[in-house]
């Protein structure tokens, strides 16, 4: 089957298999990812697909690092992948347990000079989660406060370097995707490498912290600095599940409605009124309680936004730009570049789609009840959508993580089958033009 | 007096030089005193190393030290090489009884002790990095007393190796890996030397790439025999 596809399709199976024999590769998933829509649609038989998961997950949860951070990566892009695979990856999310306790120790001790139990009250050796390039571990501090622990996995910065140091060298970004320009990949790269950095992590978590006090519903953990270096976080407990195993404990309607709209109030104002993103989207950096508040954790990568991008991006949301042609050259030269021609049957053609998508599942003049994002072709118009949008060059460095962001809020609220009136919550927060 | 003058010296006496009890704790208490002294010149010495490099380390800065008169030092000590071998020796001991004071890793699967295992070696041998490195180097040379092949180094080398066997016996008998017989120990020594050697050039944040090689390797080859990678 595999020798008979063609162009790209042939070209991503090609570099999956590049991607398993360099195991440990992490960029290689990152290139090949805008081909798994197309890899998935070869396949149509629900029951193969579910098989194919299975293995998929089998396979990512025997090897660690960079790799488990692409099955979380994986689980997140639900409009790329079937459901099947979605389901099979997010028991990645929580469970896999990448270190085991002598190299966990072996490690917090080379990042902090000592061993966990010298540190702490008591320590546990099993992780309870996978997070960013490394595991999350329960431990209570000498005062007596229960905390999590997050610890890398060694060498992360190095491997992830040599990696997009070997694609360089080689060629592959351009060979390979064609469509993905340069600045693309190096904005890519800024963004893992920020996510290595846990000293970063630490600020970006007390800005964060700060920033989002006006938004009642939000808990943001609090650093422990003293028990914190580059590759350990020290960080207070903060409560509630991740998505899929709220949902499964059967929240009624009205708390689905509520959460959901939190969520897109929380994405809005971090737009406008934070300036930066906390641009990491897979559902087990939210944890959702029953009382209505959202614990946000992993602060690796967030994305700090230019003024001009968010203005550019609100378009998207208050379509004010099909009426106004400053706004759509404004759009055009943000997006595709100075040199383009806001006539570009492409970039027109790009603009089109996006206006038909969001006129249908974040309208402007609709209530809450009239709307359901938990509507199956919700995730498949946004697959639709990125696959046009990637084809036609939509593509600024600027906005991959913004609309990674977008995606990831979508898939939050399509899980959560809520009913939200996206748009007027954007235009609450939206300063006037 | 230069301690690489000693060594030269050392050379010529080897014959006549006594062997170093391969474990201090038994014998009389002739003995006993006898392996307080060594110790008591390892560690001046290693300290020293630390301090100012091998090189530059004077045999008459030893027994200032240390305390102990420089022509008794010839007693202990004909050469470095010998120091060194006594400082593996040492090293070893201390290895096998902390691994078999260890409750929790008796259970663990076997990459996992094995990294342990490496990971407590290289611990030891961290803080005297530089000394290390240039024995390392000079171990490479065929006369050398730490040399693979040389008669001065064969019981430290069985008493290493005799460990690690029972230790992949155990993981044999539990089915965790297919029978290697005799050859699974010395794969496990020489991929030890490796990792010792990409340790002393591991420049990452506290040697972080040599766990991440250590753990992928160790994960890797378990992997390997166990999918019949072995079998040819």
């Amino acid at each position: 089957m595999v020798k008979t596809r063609k162009g790209p399709v042939q070209r991503a199976a090609r570099l999956v298999k590049l991607g398993a024999s360099l195991a440990g590769s992490y960029l290689a998933y990152r290139v090949q990812r805008p081909f798994l829509g197309q890899e998935r649609a070869q396949s149509r038989r629900s029951a193969l697909r579910l098989k194919q998961a299975k293995k998929v997950r089998q396979e990512l949860q025997g090897l660690r690092g960079p790799i488990m951070k692409l099955g979380q990566a994986l689980s997140m892009q639900t409009h790329f992948l079937g459901s099947e695979l979605v389901e099979e990856l997010s028991a990645l999310q929580m469970q896999a347990p990448p270190m085991h306790p002598t190299l966990m120790r072996a490690q917090f001790k080379s990042a902090l000079g000592k061993y966990p139990e010298d540190v702490f009250r008591s320590f546990d050796t099993e992780a309870f989660a996978a997070a960013s390039l490394g595991q999350v571990h329960r431990a209570v501090t000498k005062d007596g406060e229960d905390v999590a622990v997050k610890i890398q996995y060694p060498a992360m910065r190095e491997t992830i370097e040599s990696d997009f140091q070997a694609l360089r060298a080689a060629g592959f970004a351009a060979r390979v995707t064609g469509h993905l320009r340069e600045s693309v990949i190096r904005e890519v790269e800024r963004g893992i490498l920020e996510e290595t950095d846990y000293v970063q992590e630490a600020k970006n978590i007390e800005h964060f912290r700060q920033a989002l006090a006006p938004l009642d519903f939000v808990r943001v953990p609090t650093v422990h600095q003293a028990l914190s270096s580059d590759r350990v976080l020290t960080m207070s407990r903060v409560s509630g599940l991740p998505l899929q195993a709220f949902v499964k404990t059967g929240p009624d309607q009205q708390l689905r409605d509520k959460l959901g709209a939190e969520l897109s109030r929380l994405f809005f104002f971090q737009l406008y009124r934070v300036g930066a993103l906390h641009a990491d989207p897979h559902p087990g950096n939210y944890l959702f309680n029953h009382d209505g508040t959202i614990s946000l954790v992993d602060f690796g990568c967030v994305k700090h936004l230019k003024p001009e991008v968010v203005r550019c991006y609100s378009q998207f949301w208050s379509r004010e730009w099909t009426s106004d042609a400053k706004l759509y050259r404004e759009i055009v030269r943000v997006v595709f570049g100075a040199k383009m021609s806001p006539e570009a049957p492409h970039v027109r053609r790009c603009l089109t789609e996006l206006k038909r998508f969001y006129d249908q599942y974040h309208p402007l003049d609709k209530t809450p009840s009239e709307l359901d994002l938990g509507n199956p072709k919700f995730m498949d118009a946004l697959t639709e959508l990125a696959k046009v949008l990637m084809k036609n060059k939509f593509l600024s460095p600027e906005f991959v993580f913004l609309s990674r962001t977008e995606s990831g809020m979508c898939n939050l609220l399509h899980i959560l089958k809520a009913r939200v009136a996206t748009t007027q919550i954007a235009r609450q927060w939206m300063p006037p033009l | 007096m230069s301690i690489l003058i000693l060594m030269k010296k050392g050379a010529t006496n080897r014959p006549g030089r006594k062997k170093p009890a391969a474990d201090g704790t038994h014998g009389g208490k002739r003995e006993q005193n006898k392996e307080r002294t060594r110790q008591r010149i390892l560690r001046a010495a290693l300290q020293l190393f630390k301090e100012k490099g091998l090189g530059r380390t004077t045999t008459k800065e030893i027994s200032k030290k240390s305390g102990i008169a420089e022509g008794t030092l010839f007693n202990y000590f004909k050469t470095k090489e010998d120091l060194a071998l006594y400082f593996f020796q040492k090293e070893t001991e201390d290895l096998i009884k902390w691994f078999r004071a260890e409750a929790r890793l008796q259970k663990a699967p076997l990459p996992e002790k094995l990294f342990a295992i490496i990971h407590r070696q290289l611990e030891y041998i961290e803080p005297y990095e530089d000394f290390i490195g240039a024995v390392f180097y000079r171990s490479l040379q065929p006369t050398s007393t730490l040399s693979p092949l040389s008669f001065e180094s064969q019981e430290l080398r069985l008493k290493y190796l005799r460990f690690i066997r029972e230790i992949l016996a155990e993981a044999e008998e539990k089915k965790e890996i297919p029978r290697l017989g005799g050859l699974g120990a010395y794969a496990v020594g020489l991929f030890y030397l490796g990792i010792v050697t990409h340790w002393l050039h591991d420049g990452s944040r506290g040697k972080g790439k040599t766990l991440a090689l250590l753990d992928h390797s160790l994960n890797f080859a378990t992997k390997i025999l166990n999918t019949g990678g072995w079998e040819w």
